[in-house]
This record gives structure tokens, sequence and C-alpha cells, in this order.
């Protein structure tokens, strides 16, 4: 089943065009990776998707709704059902492990529930649930800025996942991560598609991680989608057509 | 002059033939000129003062022995001790009451005043608005008001407060301004509300500025409100200043006075310093 359609979308900053006319659509439960050179316009296609960005041209479907008409009130209804991770985070340091987690149902709250952070008791078993399923059950009362990278990451990742998000957008999740913390995260997302089967759209820098971990790719360059297809298929040629010969070397060597 | 050691470095010398490590900039030129026509008026206004027949070794005796008097031999003598606490405690109260209405009215329109957080046409009107009251001075403001509410303690609150709220919507906005946008980038995504946002990421990350600038804030409400004391009838320790020195001309109780001013913001700063460091260090 089809669950994101995006169709002729563009997106145009005063003299650069960051996304002309790209299309794909995500069947329920794919693991997508989105690869490109920097500037490409990765980010910016991810954040049409759930309009932290307004795209200037097309349509974009997701879950049967037509994200681009929607007004203010809709939006951030679907907006819970969007997940969302980054390359840096972006928890509250000063707040605890816990309380960075319940941030995620904010969306399904009202307006003076959320203000104040009343919670319920099932939303905070669901957090401890989910903290202890991403292996951070000793952490919950730590502030945030005491914590390593990786599990400030895993920290962003409850909090999209107590959404119960059917889809989870990620902006270079592991970027500003070593390796083995990379793993870990990359597994962990892995994880999710499969066993709950979220949909998942993953920007990415690292070719090989994209390649081990994803059921297709798409390889956008200045704009444009210029591949789109199983991971497997990926050859040495298209990855020179979506980087560019002098990168493209380096990464096939 | 220029030079070069390696070929592709280009430096310049100072007319010594040393290595120039500074050029000159139009803010350097600025503070110069600033401080030089500064300095030449203030010799200027010293050689041309007119100091009557005022000999100036028996004025600056007579200074000392005042001095002497006042800091060395201060007493009160038109009320009592508990009296003069109750003053400082009513000082205090227009210190607080200021503050505190400013500080509510900052926070509301701060956040309107922050770019990340409304939209730079409300950002700009509001700054520009505010830049406009903190350009008068707090006295001028108490003046202003008195002319609707009279001489007294209602100026003095309404006049404090507005330039309260024209300094800390200044301080606010740009304490919120500073907040990684990130965090508000994430819980925008995930469809939290622009009040939800303010509560549970903007004011938990700002908490500390917003803390030690509302302190320091205070800190000059207090002085100011010994000031309006004298300057606007408005009550408390400076009213009692006032009348000791300018209507009674006792230096003794204008030393005592001071003296119990100087101890309490010595209090005032011991207790903010405790209270931001307590916030600082995280509970
Ligand atoms: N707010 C903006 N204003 C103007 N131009 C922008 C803005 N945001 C992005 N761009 C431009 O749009 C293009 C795409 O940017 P985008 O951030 O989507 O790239 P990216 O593929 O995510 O790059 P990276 O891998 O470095 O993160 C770039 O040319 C960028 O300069
Ligand atoms: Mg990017």
């Amino acid at each position: 089943m089809v669950l994101l359609d995006v169709k002729n979308v563009s997106k145009r900053y005063k003299d650069t065009k960051a996304l002309s006319n790209v299309n794909f659509s995500v069947k329920e439960g794919e693991f997508i990776s989105i690869i490109g050179p920097s500037g490409a316009g990765k980010s910016t296609l991810l954040r049409c998707i759930n309009r932290m960005i307004d795209a200037n041209d097309g349509e974009i479907i997701f879950d049967g709704i037509d994200v681009l008409k929607l007004n203010k009130r809709d939006l951030r209804r679907l907006r819970t059902k969007i997940g969302m991770i980054f390359q840096h985070y972006n928890l509250v340091y000063r707040l605890s492990v816990i309380e960075n987690v319940l941030h995620g149902r904010l969306g399904y709250k009202s307006k003076i529930d959320g203000i104040i952070g009343r919670y319920s008791e099932e939303e905070k078993e669901q957090a401890l649930k989910i903290l202890e399923d991403l292996g951070l059950g000793q952490q919950i009362y730590k502030r945030c800025d005491e914590l390593s990278g990786g599990q400030k990451q895993r920290v962003g990742i409850a909090r999209s996942l107590i959404q119960n998000p059917k889809m989870i957008l990620c902006d270079e999740p592991i970027a500003s991560l070593d390796p083995s913390s990379s793993k870990v995260i990359m597994d962990q997302l892995k994880d999710i598609s499969v066993e709950k089967g979220i949909t998942c759209l993953v920007n990415l820098h690292q070719v090989e991680v994209a390649i081990k971990y994803s059921d297709r790719i798409i390889g956008v360059n200045s704009g444009q989608v210029v591949f789109d297809g199983p991971s497997r298929e990926l050859s040495s040629d298209t990855i020179y057509a979506i980087y560019g010969t002098e990168a493209g070397n380096l990464i096939v060597d | 002059m220029e030079g070069s050691i390696v070929s592709t470095v280009k430096y310049r010398k100072t007319n010594k033939g040393k290595i120039k490590i500074r050029t000159v900039t139009t803010s350097s030129v600025v503070i110069k000129t600033t401080l030089s026509i500064l300095l030449f008026l203030t010799v200027y206004g010293l050689v041309t003062l007119d100091t009557k027949d005022v000999n100036l070794i028996e004025a600056v005796k007579d200074f000392a022995i005042n001095l002497r008097t006042m800091f060395f031999q201060s007493s009160l003598s038109n009320f009592t001790f508990f009296q003069s606490l109750y003053q400082i405690l009513v000082t205090l109260g227009l210190a607080f009451l200021t503050t505190l209405i400013g500080g509510f009215i900052a926070l509301f329109l701060g956040l309107l005043a922050a770019e990340n957080l409304s939209s730079k046409r409300v950002s700009t009107v509001i700054k520009g608005f505010v830049a406009f009251i903190r350009a008068v001075p707090t006295v001028l403001w108490v003046l202003v008001f008195a002319i609707a509410a009279g001489l007294g303690s209602v100026a003095a609150v309404i006049g404090m407060t507005f330039h309260t709220v024209g300094y800390l919507i200044k301080a606010y906005s740009e304490s919120f301004e500073e907040i990684d946008k990130g965090c508000i980038e994430a819980l925008k995504a995930s469809g939290a509300s622009w009040w939800q946002i303010v509560f549970q990421a903007i004011l938990p990350s700002a908490a500390t500025y917003l803390l030690s600038w509302t302190f320091l804030r205070f800190e000059v409400n207090f002085t100011n409100a010994v000031a309006m004391g004298a300057a606007a009838g408005a009550g408390g320790i400076g009213f009692e200043l006032f009348m000791a020195s300018g209507f009674y001309f006792n230096v003794r109780e204008v030393g005592f006075i001071t003296y119990l001013i100087l101890f309490t913001a010595i209090i005032l700063e011991v207790f903010s310093t405790r209270l931001k460091n307590k916030f600082l260090l995280g509970s």
C-alpha cells in the first residue's frame, strides 16, 4: 500500500532551485535511504514532506491526505503521524531524558496540558518501555546534556517513537556519531521498521550504510532525483551519476 | 609598506619597520576621536570652572570633615532604627513590585520580539518601540507619568515598570534568540503548538538567562527606587535620605542611611549569586 506519494514537487529559494520536479512514492514499511552530495536538496526534500518547509509546486499525499492543502490545525495533527530525527539530536538539554521523550506526545495534547507538561500514566509507561527497549533504562532522569552523542540520538528516536508514527524522517541521523554508535543507531532504526512496520526515510552521507540497511535508495543531485531503485541495483556508474566523477572515485574505490 | 617573507603571505609594516598586526578600522578611529574629545572637554571644564570665592583648599578640608562625620559618626536622630528598616522594606517593595510586573509583561512581549519565535516584522516593531522606551531615563518616565498620576508612589511604580519592561524585553528576547533552533524545530515537527514549544523548550532552555537578567534589573530597580523616593516623593528610604540631607542637613543621618542601603545591596547581591549558582549547576 502506498503511504507517501510525492508528485512534481519543486522548491525555489531566491536564486537556487533546491528541488525541481521530484517524483517518488513510498510503500508502507519500506526503509528508504536518500543519498546525494552536499547541497543536493536532501534536507529540503525531507522537510517538505512534513511541511517544515513549504514546497512551491506539486502535490504530496501522505496516508491519503493532501499535505500541502492542510490548515494549521490539521497540519499539527498530520505531524503527530510523522516522526523526525535530526543530525544534532535537537533535544532540550536542560530537561531530563524522559521529559524529552514525552515531548513527542505534545502534538496529541490539549494546549494547556502540553504547556504545563502534564502527561498521563500510560504515556509515561510507554516512554519507559521505549527507553528500556533502546537501552536507556538507566538514564531516564539524567539531564540530556550529560549523555553521549549516541545516547542523545537514541533519546531522539524514542521521542519520535512515542508519537506512534506511521513514518519516521531521519536527517543524517549518524553524521555526528562514531562508527560503533552509528551501527547501534542504524540497527535500531532497521528494527523499528521491520518489527513495527514503521516506514523510514533516511538522509545519509555514507553510501555503504545506505546499501547495507535500505530496501531502496533514492539518489538526488542538484534538486533532481537521478536514481530510484532497490539498493542492489546501485552500480558504480549510478554512484558517479549521483555524486559526480570526482567524489565517485573516492566512494567506489 | 608591504613586504613578504613567504611569497604568498602579504603583510604590512609599521612606520618603524616592524610587522604590523593591527589595521586601522573605522571603529578604532571613532573610539580614539571620542576619547580625545571627552578628554578635551574635561580639561576645558575644569580650567574654566567658576568657583566664585570658595577657597579650594578650605573647601576640600570641609568636605573631608563632613565625610568623616558622615561615615564615622553616623547616627539616627529623626527616626528609630526600626523605622529605617521599615523604610528599606518599602523601597525593596517598590523595586520588587516594578520588577515583577515589568518582568511579567516583558516575558510575553519578549516572546513576540524574538525573531525566531515571531515574525520579522512584529519583532522589528516591538524592538524599535522598546529602544525608544529605553532611551528615555527612568526618572523622566516617572515624571511623565506624574503628570497624570501626580508625584508619588503611583507615578514611580508606573514609570519604573515602564522602563523595566523596555529593558527586560530586550534582554529576554535576545536570550530567546540565543536558543538552539534545533529543539524548536524538533517539537514543531512532532506537532507541538506555539505555546507548548514556548513552555516545554524555550523557557526551560532560557531559564538561567531570564533569572540573571531579572535579578540584575531588580538590583537596578532597588537603586532606582532609592532615587525615586527622593526625586519623585515615592517614599521609602530614598525619601528619608532626601529629608536628612536636603531638609535637616543632618550628615550623620545621611551616613547611617547610606550604610543601610549599601548593606541591603550587598545582601541582595549575595542572595542573587547563590540563586544563580543553584540554578546554573542544576538541581
Ligand atoms: N533557507 C534557505 N535559504 C536559501 N537557500 C537555501 C536554504 N536552505 C537550503 N538552501 C539551498 O538549497 C539547496 C539544498 O539544500 P539542502 O540543505 O536541502 O541540501 P542537503 O542535500 O541537505 O545538503 P547536506 O548534505 O549538506 O545537508 C542548497 O543549495 C542550499 O544552499
Ligand atoms: Mg542536509
